[in-house]
């Protein structure tokens, strides 16, 4: 039969290991005694943009922390269950937390560069790898701006004030000095909530385009950028997963009516 | 079934425009049923003023379509509905065009008594009739089907287009030969098979709508679909 539209979907809930970037296995996870996460089991798929939705306080947040392990900077974090990030359980005692934030990016809803240069801000993780070569430094902070979108736009001011760009700017620098570590996963918590519609257009559109060369997972409250961005999208309730699918079937038939209802704004 | 609440939202407003859209397709559906209505008693009676009403109403059913259709792309460029609201707008968006067309094939029956060309059997127009009152009650149990988002009552309904379907069969052969009988006024002949076709068209109409009804309640596109794998899908859903 002629197919007019392609969309490919996979089945998150079979996902196979070489597909698979994030393996989350019954991860449950505490603040103090407050349990914030019950029992999360899902995979995430390798170079595809994955959103998490859901109400504030649903642990969607902590929840892509647990992915480079942030919530460690907090006391009395504590979880069970596994994250399988590249064939290790990134949770295990032993893992090296700085490989793992090198190969696990992370940008916030506020863009927060460093109170330095263009040029030293991107460069600034590759300085802290012992990269001292000027001229690898050069190439490296040039391509992570043209990944970024941003080179055009900053190539003649390298070495001003980061402060000075404008906050989309700002964003897509802090994605720039991500990229420059060449992370295979990019998180990406609530990261156009502070800009403007069409600086958010913007990085989407930059999104789009990075998810080729790694795994975005992206922690939105607009529940048209979830559809508009990703491929699939996780549903979180209470610190559970409600409901984990592709996009496509997520808003137009969800299976759960908790969802049904959040993401038709009716009351839960 | 899943029904769409569609009084459930946190923004009180836009319960009250799906409600109204509800109600605007409700109140067309009444509309179109009411000509049909009129039609049939326009030809019952050789009431020609009363087809001549029936012609003009249909401007009033053209502009209730219109003024539906801007609705929906409205809420849709300002609500941005998902899931069951979604499916709610796309399926009143495809219904209107189904109602619109049901009008105008009312509108060229009704032509048939304005024109002076009733066939000249008794028989043929009591069939009509017959059939006529068996549209009605399918498009009134189809618009019903749709107010209640009951797809059981669809896919009953979904079902009678078969009866009318042989009926129409049946009185298109015996017109047919009433034709080779007379061989006279062709043109007017012509007119009648028309008219026969366009009140079988209806009932075709009334099987989209309630297929639309199937698609709300289930998300499921069931157009093409015979209704015995139909009934087995939804078996399989629920």
């Amino acid at each position: 039969m002629l197919k007019l539209f392609e969309h490919e979907t996979l089945d998150v809930g079979n996902l196979a290991d070489q597909d698979t970037a994030i393996d989350v296995q019954a991860l449950n996870l505490w603040f103090g005694q407050k349990q914030v996460l019950h029992d999360i089991s899902m995979r995430i798929p390798k170079n595809r943009i994955t959103s998490l939705i859901g109400q504030s306080g649903c642990g969607k947040s902590t929840l892509i922390s647990a992915f480079n392990r942030l919530n460690d900077l907090y006391s009395g974090c504590r979880s069970q269950g596994s994250i399988i990030i590249d064939g290790r359980d990134i949770n295990h005692a032993k893992e090296n937390v700085s490989r793992l934030r090198t190969q696990v990016g992370m940008v916030f809803q506020r863009p927060n560069p460093f109170p330095m240069s263009i040029y030293d801000n991107v460069s600034y993780g590759l300085r802290l790898q012992g990269i001292r070569v000027r001229r690898q430094l050069d190439d490296a902070v040039e391509q992570s701006l043209r990944d970024a979108a941003l080179w055009e736009e900053v190539k003649d001011r390298l070495f001003e004030p980061a402060h000075i760009l404008s906050g989309g700017q700002q964003q897509r620098l802090v994605i720039a000095r991500a990229l420059a570590l060449k992370p295979d996963i990019l998180l990406l918590d609530e990261p156009t909530s502070a800009l403007d519609p069409l600086t958010t257009l913007f990085i989407e559109e930059l999104m789009a385009e990075l998810k080729k060369r790694c795994t975005i997972v992206i922690v939105t409250h607009n529940m048209q950028q979830a559809a508009r961005v990703s491929d699939y999208t996780a549903f979180l309730h209470q610190g559970q997963l409600i409901e984990y699918t592709d996009s496509d079937t997520l808003f137009t038939m969800p299976d759960k009516k908790q969802t049904e209802d959040y993401i038709t704004g009716r009351y839960g | 079934m899943r029904q769409v609440a569609i009084n459930t939202h946190i923004s009180g407003k836009f319960n009250i425009e799906l409600e109204n859209l509800r109600n605007s397709v409700l109140t067309m559906g009444g509309e179109v049923e009411q000509q049909l209505i009129n039609t049939l008693k326009a030809i019952k009676h050789n009431n020609a003023g009363l087809a001549e009403k029936v012609i003009l109403n249909d401007l009033k059913v053209n502009s209730m379509e219109i003024q539906i259709d801007e609705e929906c792309l409205r809420i849709i460029a300002k609500r941005h509905p998902t899931a069951s609201d979604l499916r709610l707008i796309m399926t009143i968006s495809k219904t209107i065009t189904d109602i619109e067309r049901m009008g105008d094939e009312i509108e060229r029956i009704a032509r048939l008594v304005t024109k002076n060309k009733l066939p000249p059997s008794e028989a043929i127009i009591s069939s009509m009739l017959v059939i006529g009152e068996r549209v009605a009650a399918m498009m009134r149990g189809t618009f019903d089907a749709f107010a209640r988002q009951n797809e059981a009552e669809a896919l009953e309904m979904y079902d009678k287009d078969n009866l009318i379907d042989s009926e129409y069969k049946k009185l298109l052969k015996f017109t047919t030969s009433e034709m080779e009988r007379t061989k006279e006024d062709m043109q007017d002949w012509l007119e009648v098979l028309w008219a026969l076709r366009s009140l079988e068209r209806i009932g075709d109409r009334c099987k989209n709508v309630c297929e639309y009804v199937v698609y709300l309640t289930h998300g499921k596109d069931m157009r093409h679909t015979p209704l015995e794998s139909m009934q087995q899908k939804l078996e399989q859903l629920s």
